[in-house]
């Protein structure tokens, strides 16, 4: 099966709706690993979200391609160059403060990227962005809460929030690189990029961790379908039991 | 548990009005993590629009052994319930 996409809104869309689904999969690899129940179930709740978010964002997508695909489709049968996921989100799970620095970078994000959409002329759209936001809401107190816990905690915290910070952000330059298709369904991209800077640098000015200067890697566009080695990986296991077993059902 | 981990007892509220009911404890090591605990634990099934979080040390209870000094001597005043009088007319719910 050869996944086709036609519609530039649902091109668009991809980005959104992968972003939600592969960070869902990251925070998902640590249930029942969590540092803590509670942490744990914190977790979960959050990559629960992110599923939920990127199944309606398929649903949509799938609408706007006149159902030629099902939202499993769209998950399961598509390779790593068919997946349009920012690379930020791919990271994988090096330790608690990786995962709150990366999450606390998405939610920025997503929180001015659904805003903007309150405005598409998609009402499905809108009506998701508005239940979306409260979720992006919570967990940007939840993720900025942690890093001021790691970066204002002990030595150690600092210094590993420290580190999370100067790796991921190696991975940020790509998502401010607009291109016409964000111009077209954005409302205001050039506020995407600074809401994001202006908040990433108050918070990290504020916990002790300091923002370095970044050699940006030299990799080609999530929006062609580049990517990072790790997102194969986490293919491989998400996708694992729909490829082996093709006629597999929930009963 | 380690240094300044704390239990805290969650208090869930259905909606405006109602009582705070206690539903459980969470662990947390400062006020925001415990009510985002207890949001996370007890509140995923829309149980409640409020939330109380105190900590597990700061509830004083009556000791175990002088349970019967506290309570046995309310066995035997049955007067004590407002059921020795006629309700006047038109009162139906007291």
């Amino acid at each position: 099966m050869k996944i086709t996409i036609e519609n530039n809104e649902a091109k668009f869309l991809f980005r959104i709706a992968d972003t939600s689904l592969i960070l869902g999969q990251r925070l998902a690899e640590l249930c029942s690993k969590g540092p803590f129940l509670e942490e744990d179930i914190a977790l979960s709740n959050c990559s629960l979200d992110l599923f939920g978010r990127a199944e309606e964002l398929y649903k949509i997508i799938a609408s706007i391609e006149g159902n030629k695909f099902t939202p499993d489709d769209y998950v399961f049968r598509r390779n790593e160059r068919e997946y349009y996921n920012i690379k930020l989100v791919e990271q994988p799970n090096e330790d608690f403060a990786w995962t709150m620095a990366r999450q606390f970078m998405h939610d920025v994000w997503a929180k001015e990227v659904f805003t903007q959409l309150l405005s598409s002329k998609n009402q499905q759209l809108v009506g998701l962005s508005e239940k979306v936001l409260k979720e992006i809401e919570y967990s940007l107190i939840h993720s900025r809460d942690w890093l001021y816990r790691l970066g204002l905690g002990t030595e150690e915290s600092n210094s590993r929030t420290q580190a999370a910070f100067d790796h991921l952000l190696k991975y940020v330059e790509e998502i401010f690189n607009f291109d016409e298709l964000d111009k077209t369904y954005l409302t205001n991209v050039e506020n995407i990029e600074k809401v994001w800077q202006d908040e990433i640098n108050r918070v990290l000015s504020e916990i002790n961790v300091e923002r370095k200067e970044i050699q940006p890697l030299t990799m080609r566009d999530f929006r062609d379908g580049f990517h990072s080695e790790h997102i194969g990986h986490l293919l491989s296991i998400m996708q694992y039991l729909p490829r082996a077993y093709p006629e597999a059902k929930w009963s | 548990m380690e240094k300044g981990d704390k239990v805290w007892e969650v208090f869930v509220q259905k909606k405006s009005g109602l009582p705070f009911k206690h539903v459980g404890n969470v662990h947390a090591y400062d006020k925001k993590m415990a009510v985002q605990n207890a949001r996370d634990l007890y509140t995923r099934r829309s149980e409640g629009r409020a939330l109380w979080v105190v900590p597990t040390e700061a509830i004083v209870s009556v000791p175990l052994d002088q349970a019967d000094a506290f309570f046995d001597p309310a066995d035997d005043k049955a007067y004590r319930h407002a059921t020795f009088y006629v309700t006047p007319d038109g009162v139906n719910h007291l």
